[in-house]
């Protein structure tokens, strides 16, 4: 594994390593320091041209001290491993501390925000840590890269993919645009918002919500207790499924047999179920409770909608009640319009987003309040263009994978 | 199946990895022994795996989505580690670390029952959830394994025992851990990005990720610069330290507190 061409090459393993270890430190010192002369404002990076321009500068500062300093001794050591290993180690640190502390707001003046310990992912020692971190990799990519090897071809894909990866990455974040934009049934809108800051945008097409749907799983019922706000296990250990014929036994309280189900019903006078046609309908079960020692009891109950209460059974201190199925699954059926003149109908749906003009429409909530009735949809539009960068970046990381773990198996029958 | 047979199944694995163990010892000499120290012991496995199959049917979903799903699964494939380490290197002390380490999570299951749930939020429901679960789940094990294996090494250090293979061994679990840790990385963001919209949020998880990543790609690189085993062995056992954070202790830090986990929005 030893490095042959890098012209550093230390025999004690240690060597080197005090003297990265003070260079990171360095780095991180340094950007704490910029951090509290600025109160904590953290850095931005610019946007589409000048991030371009800087990221293709970096490459080719890169490419001239790699080539043309190759053989000094400072350079060798800023593109070898233990400068790379104190980089990593480094990166790791300010990832732990950002890990560990909320990335919220911070109280102005605390020392949380004059660090910006609570926005390290965007800080300055973060950036300087980040930034000899592609520098190292990229000098040790360049020195394994030319000339070229085929025994290096792992070493390139994996390092050279997550330099892609990392690097177009953070520059994108300052051209990524994610909007969120409401939408209502039956109306069409060309506005989103830019988020946290509400700041309204025009976007370059219009989308017409035509329905919003949501599919819940079936409902269940349970022993509710109002004493504890809890609901009591059942024997099986599970939340009953509401069905014709499904039974619960909570030992020592009562038992209960669904004996009729309406999944989708509205009361009449007499709080008998009739169907609701799919208009505001809410689950409907005639439940027969026995109880040791009592004469059973059958009766509907529900678990109410915006135009019904709901209805329970009572059994002693305790109510049998049914809750809603949480959902499985909403979407949006939408019309798009661009301002290029065509129309689509397309559908919007959790994990299925839709390509439309460069963006990507992501189906991303609704009004909760209103659940299973709600008639706004969530969406939220996204413009990433250096997403193709960064893919190529993850499949040559995964492809530098597999043949380490080729190589790794081999090494392994040999040992 | 469901959870109501999982104490008696539970108990029926432990009880066959603990005979198939005490078993080892007239093993030695007698075939007749070792046959049946290994069948109990696999088949002890093999029950938990169909447990394991037949829950995943009962539950019409995968088994992939609470704390003690995951342990199930730890469960099944942390003694299918040790089976393979002994029969690879013939090392025979990792199977028992292995069976004991599965056995305190059927442990924490039956005292900590879940609840049979069958929903699963929309956000879970892709292509991506059981690639990018399971990789993470047998890169976990396999790290979990080297780890044993680092502070075994140190022991046997510690006696003038060490070996040259049984470092090879941890270092090579740690290897394929990495490999498939880096696999779970990328599968996360490709996912996050069909789901959630962006690849990388620095979310706590996905900040605890990448410290864990980053953890072994220091081991290494360590390795790259021929650094000494026994600086190793001690890495490795103290690396899985990061991992069990980011596995649970995650929700126990601050930052998760307000942590608008990403798909709150969607369920
Ligand atoms: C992510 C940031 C990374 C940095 C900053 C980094 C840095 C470095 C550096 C500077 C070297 C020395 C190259 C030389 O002396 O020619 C090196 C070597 C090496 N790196 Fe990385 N690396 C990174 C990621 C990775 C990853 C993800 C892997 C995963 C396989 C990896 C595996 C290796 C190996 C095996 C070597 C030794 C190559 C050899 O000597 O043949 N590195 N790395």
């Amino acid at each position: 594994m030893q490095t042959s061409k890098s012209p550093v090459t230390p025999t004690a393993p240690s060597e080197g390593f005090g003297a990265a270890a003070l260079f990171t430190l360095a780095a991180i010192v340094a950007g704490f320091a910029i951090e509290l002369l600025t109160s904590g404002s953290g850095i931005s990076i610019p946007r589409w041209p000048a991030n371009g321009l800087f990221l293709s500068a970096f490459v080719s500062a890169i490419a001239a001290v790699g080539f043309g300093f190759r053989e000094h001794r400072l350079v060798g050591w800023l593109g070898g491993i233990p400068v790379g290993l104190s980089l990593i180690v480094g990166m790791a640190l300010l990832s732990f501390v950002g890990g560990v502390l909320p990335q919220d707001p911070a109280p102005a003046g605390s020392m949380v925000a004059l660090f910006r310990l609570n926005g390290m992912f965007s800080s300055w020692p973060f950036a300087f840590v980040t930034l000899l971190f592609l520098f190292n990799l990229g000098l040790s990519l360049l020195w394994k890269t030319v000339p070229f090897r085929m025994s290096n071809l792992q070493f390139m894909l994996f390092h050279g993919g997550f330099w892609i990866a990392l690097a177009c990455g953070l520059a994108g974040t300052a051209d990524l645009q994610r909007l969120i934009i409401p939408l209502y049934e039956g109306k069409e809108s060309d506005v989103a918002y830019e988020m946290p800051t509400e700041r309204p945008v025009r976007i370059p097409f219009s989308i017409y919500l035509k329905d919003f749907q949501i599919d819940e799983y079936v409902p269940q019922f349970a022993l509710y207790d109002p004493a504890t706000d809890q609901v009591i296990a059942e024997k099986a250990g599970a939340v009953p499924e509401v069905r014709k014929g499904a039974r619960a036994v909570w030992p020592g309280i009562a038992s209960a047999t669904v004996t009729d189900f309406r999944p989708d019903a509205l009361p009449d006078r007499e709080g008998n179920p009739l169907p609701a046609n799919g208009h505001k309908g809410v689950p409907f079960a005639k439940v027969r409770v026995e109880v040791p020692g009592q004469a059973p009891v059958e009766q509907w109950i529900n678990g109410g909608g915006p135009e019904i209460r709901p209805q329970f059974l009572p059994v002693g201190n305790y109510f049998v009640v049914i809750a809603p199925g949480a959902p499985k699954a909403f979407r949006s059926n939408v019309m798009i319009r661009s301002s290029e003149g065509g129309h689509r109908a397309a559908v919007l749906e959790v994990n299925k987003p839709f390509d439309v003009l460069g963006w990507k429409l992501y189906q991303m909530g609704y009004d909760e309040k209103a659940g299973r009735w709600s008639t706004m949809s969530l969406v939220e539009a996204v413009n990433d263009p250096w997403l193709p960068a960064v893919y190529v970046g993850f499949f040559m990381i995964m492809a530098g994978n597999l043949l380490f773990f080729w190589k790794g198996i081999k090494k392994m029958e040999a040992a | 199946m469901t959870l109501v047979d999982f104490p008696a199944i539970a108990v029926a694995t432990v009880t066959g990895w603990g005979l198939g163990s005490v078993l080892q010892i007239p093993a030695r000499k007698s075939k007749p022994a070792a046959w049946a120290s290994w069948l109990l012991m696999t088949g002890a496995t093999a029950l938990l795996a169909w447990f394991l199959a037949s829950y995943w049917i009962a539950l019409e979903r995968p088994p992939l989505r609470t704390l003690g799903e995951t342990r199930l699964w730890y469960a099944t494939l942390i003694p299918v580690v040790g089976y393979l380490v002994e029969y690879r290197w013939k090392i025979g002390w990792l199977k028992y670390y292995c069976m004991g380490l599965a056995t305190l999570f059927l442990g924490i299951n039956l005292m900590n029952p879940d609840v049979f749930q069958k929903a699963l939020m929309p956000a879970l429901q892709s292509v991506w959830f059981v690639p990018h679960v399971v990789v993470y789940l047998v890169a976990y094990v396999l790290l979990a394994a080297s780890s044993v294996a680092g502070w075994h090494n140190l022991w046997l250090e510690y006696r003038g025992k060490g070996s040259k293979l049984s470092e090879s061994m941890s270092h090579y679990l740690a290897l394929l851990g990495f490999v498939l840790l880096t696999f779970g990385l990328v599968f996360g963001a490709l996912w996050a990005k069909e789901a959630w919209g962006h690849y990388w949020t620095w979310d706590p998880k996905e900040t605890w990720a990448f410290i864990s990543w980053l953890a072994y790609l220091g081991y290494l690189h360590l390795v790259a610069r021929k650094t000494d085993v026994k600086v190793l062995q001690w890495y490795l056992g103290l690396a899985f330290l990061v991992l069990l954070v980011c596995w649970f202790g995650v929700n126990y830090l601050p930052s998760a507190q307000n942590s608008v986990h990403t798909y709150s929005g969607a369920s």
